[in-house]
């Protein structure tokens, strides 16, 4: 009989391969996401050079200006030369780190995007981290007990703040809350000298912002979460799991939750974007001084250099978490490993 | 000593939005130790409920009535943790279809050592297994199911098909179970694997004195690997007794359906008969009398594709076929050996990379108006019936497609008429404006050979046309091939794996085995007298495993 | 024919209907449709007019007012129920625009092969990543102010998430033996997407839009909070910029601020309990996930 046939299966190729091939697929994502980068790029200059005709005008009109101010704006963000000649001037100037200067505040973007950005990083990653632990956890217990009370309120809850404006919810959380937390800024004026006095005191303000941009992330999280457990919960393997005798809890410790938890995991990275969008008005509202801010401050002017800096700055920064997403998607799971 | 398993009037309900529904009713059976019971049945019989319900697994609408001993002791009053403490440790479960009985994201070496962590041997405090001595045991059970060390290592989806049937094998055998319930763990394999897996299951269960219920829709492997046989039918045992005896003489109707569904290649009764309860026109007067020229003829055809690591898999290697008007060729091989990609692109749904289609001696266009016209002349009827017809489609819509495509003149209602009387579904005006959920597997392959008929096609290419039908259905169908052939003269390419199909209805077979035609010619000469390896080797994979023979069995 | 179809409909809404949920939001949906479209018939627009405003300015619920008044002395009720105008008109028309481009895309991407199709999706795969708030802030700074630009901005940032969708089921479709034997039977392109892709794929869009249109209106509330909306409408949005620009959130106004978020959580809460009943309804694949 042809037992040769049969033993010799693919796996003893696939583990010789399995350095190149992963290689492989490093190199075809971080080129996939270069290409996405360099089309944010390409955006950015159709944005805010191409679409508003004159950008100067578009600047400008809300407040009255003299024709030598006019000129000097012209001639200072060069949009009188040539289209191409413009995006080489800005292409380069990426290349270079220079993201232009701004309009209002007459300072290297970059600078201004450098300051601002720690602030957010705080703020998104503290309330990520706490919206990726609580969703999961409601969300595998809620599939857990389907149809159960916990589950339909915890349902209900999450739908019901996954329809709540962010800003809303901000501005709601400090009415309700007036004195409690500071409702604006990251410190207070009286800085508290040492270092533990001032961590507290960026805490305490972080509180109310970091709540708002929880809420109505987690429930995305854990809807997720909900489904796909529910969806593994079919699964044949997890009937052979109870016949060899598991206790039920083990089942779903050992077996379904950990096979769900994969697409969930990689999804709090992929949905990096909706936590970007949701700071710019959380900033707004708590007057938190991150890119959110900065971007609600630039559109006031509006100010179109520093638009363009942050909307490549924070798409780029989108980019980059699908890209670890990808990547991390494929070290957790074998079954990607694979194809 | 009390027998392992006895089934004492089992009867199980389940609870459904349309009301309670009886799965199994008045089920008697008994399992000696080392004794071999093979319970067959066709879908929806009842069989696997019986296997579930031993060691309590089915779902919670279920209810269960009477009584389940294993060793004894009823399992349906067992409290939670005596019932988990006999699972797999006084009776294992090899499931059906490996691929999604094992958990995908974990090494197949953790999931055999899993229940051996949770049932340690009798007399050893649960710590007392250390890693050391639980990675030798798993070593031991891969290597008695013929897989080396190194596989443990393997995820699921890196095995194939018959190596993940080995491997849940090694996992029933962990804990040294008394009794092994397999439930169809071959169905989805190739002939020659399910032969392979099948003898290992016969060789382990025999040489350790093991308990075996086996479960499939075959009858066939049930009579080779089981002592005895209980034919189940709508929730009821119909009929139960040695193997031989059920095969030889089977008193139950429904048996005897079972049985004739896969006939014996070699045996004159059944040649040019498929089990049919009506009877078949006469062979045409001056058939054979004169060489006809090929209608559809393949030439040095050639398909490649590129696999993942960028390297080329010819699916199909060189390829040279010829199909005459009246006459059913049989195309047979294992999976994965390009038999349908052949298909495919005989149809020209898949362009080759070398080499011609001829129809009637001129190449297939590859596009517009003129390929249009050749689709109407040759017709594809696929495996699974269910999937072929758009759920959405009234089965008038289904079989009024084509024409309307082709824009036939003429009126379309009798058109459709004519084509589903023809496919034998009578009276055709009360199937018109069903839905193709409201029909049998059966009824729905006959409206989509309809849809093919309504094109007045000279060329049938059938992919798997009954594989995926229950047994008593398959010989109708074939039956039904075989009229329009006698009948209209059509010329068919059945694709099959199954060699007794070729005996049934084929004039001529071609063996296909990795991209290649190996042996081709007459059914007689090919199946009676094989010449190339491949052929016997399929041929010695349907008989009875073991035996080199064909079996015994009578229709 | 028409019988069957006719059937068909009646078994999808007596599902239907068994989601409670689902029914509820519906017959407030309905509602709330009805008073935007009545509005002018109901009440007078006059009232919206800052300088013919009669009320005293930030003023709590008074039977006058019942829900107060704003910085300007206007009645909060009527600018809440004006608002509703605004907000629906913007949240549908985003909401047909995104579709009709998401499900162009998406079937196009799923049903033509080769690198048609993988630019598609590669498209399709940027847009999405983009954040869609600053890619539409981004759109309402460079173009003229008014509810277009906002309708624009909103389209196309949110297509792209129909079109994965409609890809993935038209895709499943595509994959079926009923495409193949069409195509054996002599079917182009025309026949296939017509006859088998979009019908399949329409109950499943429909359920999504349902969905998008929740969307759409947090979406627009958003851009006029920030100030992006067109200046001379009400919407709910519009008024949330000018509860906390004037002061009115840090006087403790809760009645200026509570009518105009409530009213955008009732109906993008209500859009999105139907969305998921019509989901459980159409869509084969979560029958019985759900009871």
């Amino acid at each position: 009989m042809t037992t040769s046939v049969d033993t010799a299966g693919p796996a003893g190729a696939g583990t010789r391969r399995a350095g190149t091939s992963t290689l492989r697929f490093l190199a075809g994502k971080v080129g996939a996401a270069a290409v996405s980068l360099a089309f944010v790029v390409v955006l950015g200059f159709l944005l805010f050079r191409m679409i508003p005709g004159d950008p100067v005008a578009t600047m400008t009109r809300d407040r009255p200006t003299s024709p030598e101010q006019l000129a000097r704006l012209r001639e200072r963000l060069g949009v009188d030369e040539p289209m191409v000649r413009q995006f080489l001037d800005y292409a380069g100037g990426l290349l270079r780190g220079d993201l232009g200067t701004s309009y209002i505040y007459n300072r290297p973007v970059s600078a201004m995007i450098g300051e601002r950005l720690w602030p957010t990083i705080l703020l998104v990653g503290t309330a990520t981290l706490l919206a990726a632990a609580l969703g999961l956890w409601l969300g595998v217990r809620a599939a857990w007990r389907r149809g159960s009370t916990f589950d339909r309120a915890q349902t209900g809850i999450a739908l019901t703040l996954w329809s709540v404006p962010q800003f809303w919810l901000g501005l709601l959380l400090l009415t309700a809350t007036q004195g409690l937390f500071p409702s604006r800024g990251m410190r207070s004026p009286d800085i508290p000298p040492d270092l533990l006095g001032q961590a507290l005191d960026v805490a305490h303000h972080l509180v109310l912002p970091c709540v708002t941009l929880l809420a109505v992330t987690y429930a995305q999280y854990m809807l997720v979460m909900r489904s796909s457990l529910l969806e593994e919960m079919g699964a044949e393997y997890l009937t052979t799991a109870r016949a060899k005798g598991l206790r039920d809890d083990l089942v779903r410790a050992r077996h379904a939750v950990p096979n769900a938890l994969l697409p969930t995991v990689t999804l709090v990275f992929l949905q990096f974007g909706m936590v970007v969008s949701g700071t710019v008005t959380v900033e707004t509202v708590f007057s938190w001084p991150g890119l959110g801010l900065l971007t609600y401050e630039a559109l006031r002017g509006p100010d179109l250099p520093l638009l363009q800096g942050l909307f490549v700055v924070l798409a780029g920064a989108v980019i980059l978490m699908n890209l670890v997403a990808e990547v991390l998607y494929r070290v957790l799971d074998p079954r990607v490993r694979a194809s | 000593m009390a027998a392992l398993l006895e089934l004492h009037d089992l009867g199980v309900t389940y609870r459904t939005a349309a009301g309670p529904v009886p799965a199994v009713r008045g089920v008697d059976l008994t399992l000696g130790a080392g004794d071999t019971l093979g319970v067959a049945g066709e879908s929806g019989s009842g069989k696997s409920t019986v296997a579930l319900s031993v060691l309590r697994l089915l779902p919670r609408s279920a209810t269960v009535t009477g009584r389940i001993l294993l060793e004894g002791e009823d399992v349906r009053t067992m409290r939670w943790g005596r019932l988990r403490a006999v699972r797999w440790s006084s009776a294992a479960v090899v499931f059906q279809g490996a691929m999604h009985a094992l958990n995908p994201v974990r090494r197949v070496g953790e999931q055999i050592a899993e229940p051996l962590r949770l049932h340690a041997p009798p007399g050893t405090a649960r710590a007392a297994m250390p890693d050391s001595r639980l990675r030798a045991r798993v070593a031991d059970l891969l290597a008695a199911v013929g897989l080396p060390e190194t596989r443990a290592r393997a995820y699921p989806h890196e095995l194939s098909g018959g190596q993940r049937q080995r491997v849940m094998i090694a996992m029933a055998l962990a804990c040294e179970p008394r009794l092994i319930l397999a439930d169809e763990p071959t169905t989805a394999l190739d002939v020659l694997v399910q032969a392979q897996v099948l003898n290992l299951l016969r060789g382990l269960v025999a040489e350790r004195g093991i308990g075996l219920m086996l479960i499939s829709h075959d009858l066939s492997v049930l009579a080779a690997t089981c002592a005895r046989v209980a034919v189940m039918y709508r929730g009821e045992v119909a009929e139960h007794g040695p193997a031989a005896d059920v095969m030889r003489r089977p008193r139950h109707p429904h048996t005897r359906a079972l049985a004739a569904a896969f006939p014996t290649v070699g045996d004159p009764e059944s040649r040019y008969a498929p089990a049919t309860a009506t009877a078949l026109p006469p062979e045409p007067p001056g058939r054979g009398t004169r060489e006809e020229p090929a209608v559809l003829a393949a030439r040095g055809l050639r398909v490649r594709f590129r696999d993942r690591a960028g390297g080329e898999v010819a699916a199909v290697d060189g390829v040279d076929l010829d199909l005459r008007r009246d006459e059913i060729v049989a195309l047979v091989g294992q999976s994965g050996s390009g038999k349908t990609t052949l298909a495919r692109t005989l149809l020209a749904l898949q362009r080759p990379s070398a080499g011609s289609v001829l129809f009637r001696g001129d190449p297939v266009p590859r596009s517009g108006t003129a390929l249009r016209a050749y689709r109407r002349q040759v017709q594809l009827v696929l495996q699974d019936p269910a999937a072929a017809l758009n759920p959405r489609h009234t089965v008038y819509e289904a079989v009024a497609e084509g024409p309307r495509i082709h824009r036939l003149p003429g009126d379309e209602r009798s058109r459709v008429v004519a084509a589903l009387e023809a496919a034998e579904l009578r009276p055709a005006a009360e199937f018109l404006s069903r839905l193709p959920h409201e029909l049998s597997g059966g009824q729905r392959q006959r409206v989509v050979i309809a849809g093919a008929l309504a094109l007045e096609p000279s060329v049938l290419v059938a992919d798997e046309p009954v594989a995926s039908l229950d047994a008593s259905v398959r010989g109708e169908i074939l039956a039904l091939l075989l009229r329009l052939r006698r009948e209209i003269g059509l010329a068919a390419l059945v694709i099959t794996h199954d060699l007794g199909l070729a005996w049934n209805i084929a004039d001529r077979v071609a063996v296909m085995y990795r991209g290649r035609l190996v042996e081709e010619g007459a059914v007689e000469k090919v199946l009676l007298d094989p010449q190339h390896e491949y052929t016997r080797e399929l041929l010695a994979a349907a008989a009875v495993p073991g035996t080199g023979e064909p079996a015994e069995r009578g229709v | 024919m028409w019988q069957r179809r006719r059937s068909a409909a009646v078994r999808v809404w007596r599902e239907f209907t068994r989601d409670r949920g689902g029914l509820v939001s519906l017959g407030v949906l309905g509602a709330v449709v009805l008073l935007a479209v009545l509005a002018p018939v109901l009440t007078d627009p006059a009232g919206l007019d800052v300088t013919r405003a009669d009320g005293l300015p930030l003023r709590p619920p008074t039977w006058e007012y019942p829900l107060g008044t704003d910085v300007d002395g206007r009645s909060v009720l009527l600018l809440t129920l004006w608002g509703t105008r605004v907000s629906l008109l913007v949240g549908f028309a985003a909401t047909v625009l995104s579709v009709l481009i998401g499900t162009v895309v998406g079937i196009a991407a799923a049903h033509l092969g080769g690198w048609v199709a993988a630019a598609l999706l590669r498209f399709t795969d940027f847009f999405l990543a983009l954040p869609s708030l600053v890619l539409a802030i981004a759109l309402s700074s460079v173009l003229p102010r008014g509810s277009a630009t906002i309708v624009l901005a909103i389209a196309v940032t949110s297509w792209p998430a129909t079109a994965r969708l409609v890809r993935a089921q038209a895709l499943t479709v595509e994959g079926r033996p009923y495409i193949e034997r069409a195509k054996a039977l002599g079917g182009g392109h025309l026949h296939l997407v017509g006859r088998h892709v979009l019908p399949a794929v329409l109950p499943l869009v429909l359920a999504n839009t349902t969905l998008v249109v929740g969307n759409s209106i947090i979406a627009e509330s958003t851009l006029a909070f920030l100030g992006l909306g067109d200046p001379n409408a009400v919407s709910w949005g519009s008024m949330l910029q000018t509860a906390l620009s004037s002061g009115a959130v840090s006087a403790g106004a809760w009645w200026y601020l509570l009518p105009p978020g409530l009213a955008i959580v009732v109906i993008v809460l209500s859009f999105t309990l139907v969305g998921r009943a019509l989901e459980t309804v159409l869509n084969p694949r979560l029958k019985g996930d759900r009871d």
